[in-house]
């Protein structure tokens, strides 16, 4: 049993407390608008978090840090790529300090719980992709999806690759085993019939999969004209060594359907990457006048270019910002009015969120990987080679009434 | 091969120390790094091959000398405390010096590439790797089985306080054993690197399962960690061929069925 | 022993003025949490690696039975604290067949079977993503939605617990249990059916997991995959250690120091487990005790000093 006394534990304790500053008590003045960037630094995506945070820095620096006339206080928390830890920092950042937009997560499963939040919380939530919920049947008033919806992705990788590659009709498909992977794979093979396609294996590898020998022997045995690989990061940089090292790249085409490009490409070497086709929702060569400013403000300041998670990030918060010029105003339901129908003009180019379905109509990349020979400098990887923006077609449409404040 | 490889630097510092090791993950991951480390530095994989794993063994070594050394006699529970926290300590410094971005290390040219083996394509390196690791293995059970040393370490295994009363160091076998089984993780990192590739989160997903290979093989039984070794590295594929969501809850489930039922595992006598 | 109450009556009256009301409730929670695990570690000498099997599996059963049934509150911590201690039983009767490390791998090796259980039974779990729009429902007409009165409601818990174990470890059982840390074989010679016991030990300590189970879910409003994940289980372990596992109060401690620290370094470090690890090690190597055992060392150097 501790003998300490009362008084040597009270005097620990409010040095602690002197410390910790007492947040509770201090709130955001009235006039600041409290922006949060929920990154994570630990965690599956602690790569990702540091530079997501750039992207939303220089977009919020664009405006000096204010809008409407007002000083913006930008927050960050790290999710730790977990649902519980980031729902919890989200609600103290929505009570404790108050915020009232939240930009983030990274992570598809996590945002969908963050998403709940915004809506109780009644918060803005502004979110990347890589789940058909957000914009689907999960869909709400104050979340919005920034990324290409599968569909449109998906239709603009087939028909891309196709015309590049007119006899490769034989494909063997690597499909995370999520909910988002089943929604591309079904499109795949929707858009695949179209150009007679014809799918000789479909399998399915757990999320966080790091052993792909297997997959790949199977694949192998198909002997198909392409591979195709629905996964995102680890995964899919796992995945597509793997491919190499069974010496199915780069004899067989290797298409990456939902990649983050830079960051996954970088982890790969030029050897591994000959031949592997990449559909992604921004690369740096973009040939937009916001997306060719944006690059070369990104290479000064930090060195290299600019890769998807600093650039959804910067496109994420400038389209919150144009949001605010529109319904100059900073409440939320002002601002959650102005978004819908909104058009940008931005990195990908032309942006229209869907006021029905809070989702982003907007084009999709596809690249073309180049071999060591053809590589100018360090990151450059790939060329654009076509973009697609076909939107989602009605009937597959899961959100059917995006519901009131 | 690398689950048997990892099982049995598990088992050894498990069996002969009787400490749950939750840093051998980190010590694994460390051996990738070193490696690639040291091979784009001197631009040669086979001496950065030799010299990453004794890397890895120097760390082992600094690691009991300074801390699990004090640990003997303690609780489990301490054990568990400090390795985990070494564990914490030593992927975030991975973090710190190389940076949360995963990369890629290719084999070296004459290993890359697949070998046409008739009834399927396999990688040539991972054919390497399964003989690398197969030498090695056989190299560690010679040294236990037919040296004088490697039996005073059996020996230490079955029964601590008669080898001591024997007038044997027991200390210095611990550091030794130790130290040893951080080489295994080492070199099962180094040989991993080109087929895994680099990432700040490859130890904590190589210590599951060398935890269940080490339990289906036997605490301190070091051929039955190898074979348990093979053994979940073929059941894992074969489940994964067939049953894609149960492979991971399957290999725990048997993981537990023989702790209960065989807790000397698969091929242990005790 | 007056003191230590008053202290922590104290700490609840002053928390939620340092801190936000919800991370005061996870700290309480948490420790409700520690004590159970406490009961395995420190009392009985059983090192426990799969608590959050216990944890997660209330959290998860209760949330489900107030999200889709529409539960109320009351029968919720009663579903989770069934579910916490019939987990434990399996999980417990399983266990206590073995010792030493091997008991150990089999926590694990169970806790982990749960965790991939829920992370492919996605239909029900919602697997990685976890189980959002868990309500708080309503007891008794007291509307939980205010942090202020929920942190009351977790805190008259958390009280509510300590004087329950308070009552357990200086009951004959408990001093049984502590029998059987001592000395295993002798106890048993003695005449105690030492696995029954064990297992008891299992039972209530997975009775206290299910009640923060339950807790935790209600304060997030989900129930996430990492609450049933061995880090979890890790994590109380940890904090019970550092806390001092010898102490009933450890784990409150424990409890503070994890939490706190864990909330206020994330802002600060993102490398901060390196920080959590050093930690450890220090605690390890000179700290055996736990903070219990700096405030006692600080105690009798005051005494000494007071003295000359």
């Amino acid at each position: 049993m501790s003998r300490v006394s009362r008084r040597d534990v009270l005097k620990i304790g409010a040095g602690a407390a002197a410390t910790l500053g007492f947040p509770s008590i201090i709130r955001a003045q009235s006039k600041e608008i409290v922006i949060l960037g929920l990154w994570d630094q630990t965690g599956a995506f602690a790569d990702v978090g540091p530079i997501n945070d750039r992207g939303m820095k220089m977009a919020l620096d664009e405006r000096n840090m204010q809008i409407l006339g007002r000083p913006i206080k930008y927050i960050t928390r790290d999710g730790a790529t977990q649902a519980g830890t980031s729902t919890r920092r989200t609600e103290e950042a929505v009570d404790g300090d108050g915020a009232k937009f939240v930009v983030g997560p990274w992570s598809s499963g996590v945002a969908l719980a963050v998403s709940e939040v915004a809506k109780r919380k009644k918060v803005l939530h502004l979110f990347s992709g890589g789940t058909e919920d957000i914009s689907g049947a999960r869909c709400h008033r104050y979340s919005f999806q920034w990324a290409a919806s599968p569909y449109t992705a998906a239709k603009t990788v087939v028909d891309s690759f196709m015309k590049a590659n007119p006899k490769a009709k034989r494909w063997h498909l690597l499909v995370a085993d999520y909910a988002f992977g089943w929604s591309v794979e079904k499109y795949i093979k929707e858009v695949g019939k179209t150009h007679g396609l014809e799918f000789v294996g479909a399998d399915r590898h757990p999320l966080g999969e790091r052993e792909f020998s297997n997959y790949v022997q199977k694949a192998a045995a198909n002997k198909p004209d392409a591979v195709a690989m629905i996964n995102f990061g680890g995964d899919a940089v796992a995945g597509a060594r793997e491919i190499f090292n069974f010496g199915l790249t780069p004899k067989v085409p290797l298409i990456m359907t939902w990649s983050s490009g830079v960051e996954e490409l970088v982890q790969l070497s030029p050897e591994i990457r000959q031949n592997i086709w990449v559909g992604s929702n921004f690369y740096y060569t973009a040939d937009t006048p916001v997306a060719k400013a944006f690059v070369k403000s990104y290479q000064s300041k930090f060195g290299n270019p600019p890769g998807y998670a600093p650039s959804a990030a910067y496109s994420m918060t400038r389209l919150l910002l144009a949001g605010f010029d529109k319904a100059k105003s900073a409440e939320v339901q002002d601002v959650v009015k102005a978004l819908e129908g909104i058009e940008v003009n931005d990195i990908v180019g032309r942006m229209r969120m869907d006021a029905a379905t809070h989702q982003n109509i907007r084009p999709y990349f596809f690249m073309r990987c180049k071999p060591k020979a053809a590589m100018k400098h360090e990151t450059d990887f790939a060329d654009i080679i076509a973009t697609g923006d076909a939107p989602l077609p009605k009937e597959y449409a899961a959100c059917k009434d995006i519901g009131s404040f | 091969m690398l689950y048997a490889l990892m099982g049995l630097g598990l088992s050894l510092v498990t069996g002969i120390l009787n400490i749950p090791n939750f840093a051998h993950g980190a010590l694994f991951a460390i051996g990738a790094y070193l490696l690639a480390t040291v091979a784009v530095a001197i631009g040669n994989f086979w001496i950065a091959l030799v010299v990453a794993p004794v890397g890895v063994a120097l760390l082992g070594l600094a690691i009991e000398y300074f801390g699990v050394r004090r640990l003997y006699a303690a609780g489990h529970d301490y054990q568990l405390l400090f390795t985990f926290g070494l564990a914490l300590i030593l992927s975030e410094s991975i973090i710190l010096i190389w940076g949360p971005v995963g990369s890629s290390y290719l084999p070296p040219e004459i290993l890359r590439g697949g070998a046409d083996l008739g009834f399927t394509m396999y990688p040539k390196y991972r054919l390497f790797v399964m003989v690398a690791a197969g030498l090695l293995v056989l190299a560690t059970w010679l040294f236990l089985e037919k040296t004088r040393y490697g039996a005073i370490m059996r020996a230490g295994i079955e029964n601590k306080e008669m080898v001591s009363l024997l007038g044997i160091d027991i200390k210095m076998l611990f550091t030794v054993a130790f130290a040893l089984g951080a080489y295994l993780a080492g070199i099962a990192g180094a040989l991993t690197a080109p087929i895994r590739g680099l990432n700040p989160g490859m130890g904590p997903d190589m210590l599951g399962i060398a935890f269940v290979v080490v339990a289906l093989g036997g605490l301190g039984n070091l051929l039955g960690a190898i074979a348990a070794g093979l053994i979940i590295g073929v059941a894992q594929a074969l489940v994964a061929a067939y049953w894609t969501e149960a492979s991971t809850v399957v290999i725990y489930a048997v993981m537990a069925v023989i702790l209960l039922v065989r807790p000397q595992g698969l091929f242990g006598i005790r | 022993m007056k003191k230590p109450i008053v202290l922590i009556l104290i700490s609840i009256f002053l928390l939620p003025l340092i801190v936000r009301p919800a991370i005061a409730s996870e700290i309480w929670l948490f420790a409700i949490f520690g004590l159970g695990a406490n009961l395995l570690l420190g009392y009985t000498g059983l090192l426990s690696f799969g608590q959050a099997t216990f944890f997660g599996s209330a959290a998860y059963v209760a949330g489900w039975l107030m999200k889709i049934q529409g539960v109320n509150a009351f029968l919720a911590l009663v579903a989770g604290i069934g579910v916490g201690a019939g987990s434990a039983t399996v999980v417990g009767y399983l266990c206590v067949q073995r010792s030493g490390l091997y008991f150990i791998m089999l926590t694990f090796a169970l806790n982990q079977l749960f965790y991939f259980t829920a992370y492919q039974w996605t239909s029900v779990t919602g697997g990685e993503d976890g189980m959002p729009g868990v309500p708080r429902p309503v007891l008794a007409g007291i509307d939980f939605k205010d942090p202020l009165i929920y942190y009351a409601f977790v805190s008259l818990l958390f009280l509510v617990s300590l004087y329950l174990m308070k009552r357990i470890v200086e009951s004959p059982l408990g001093k049984i249990l502590q029998a059987i840390r001592e000395n295993e074989v002798r106890a048993e010679a003695v005449g105690y059916n030492v696995p029954r016991f064990k297992l008891l030990a299992f039972v209530i300590g997975g009775a206290f997991s299910g009640l923060a189970g339950v807790l935790y879910a209600m304060l997030f409003g989900i129930v996430p995959l990492e609450a049933i994940s061995f880090v979890f289980s890790g994590n109380v372990v940890f904090a019970t250690l550092i806390g001092g596992s010898g102490s009933l109060y450890g784990p409150v401690i424990g409890s503070f120091v994890f939490i706190w620290l864990s909330e206020s370094m994330s802002t600060v470090w993102a490398r901060w487990p390196l920080l959590l690890g050093v930690a450890f090690v220090i605690v390890v190597l000179f700290f055996r005790g736990g903070v219990v055992e700096v405030f006692s060392r600080l105690k009798k150097w005051q005494f000494s000093r007071q003295k000359s």
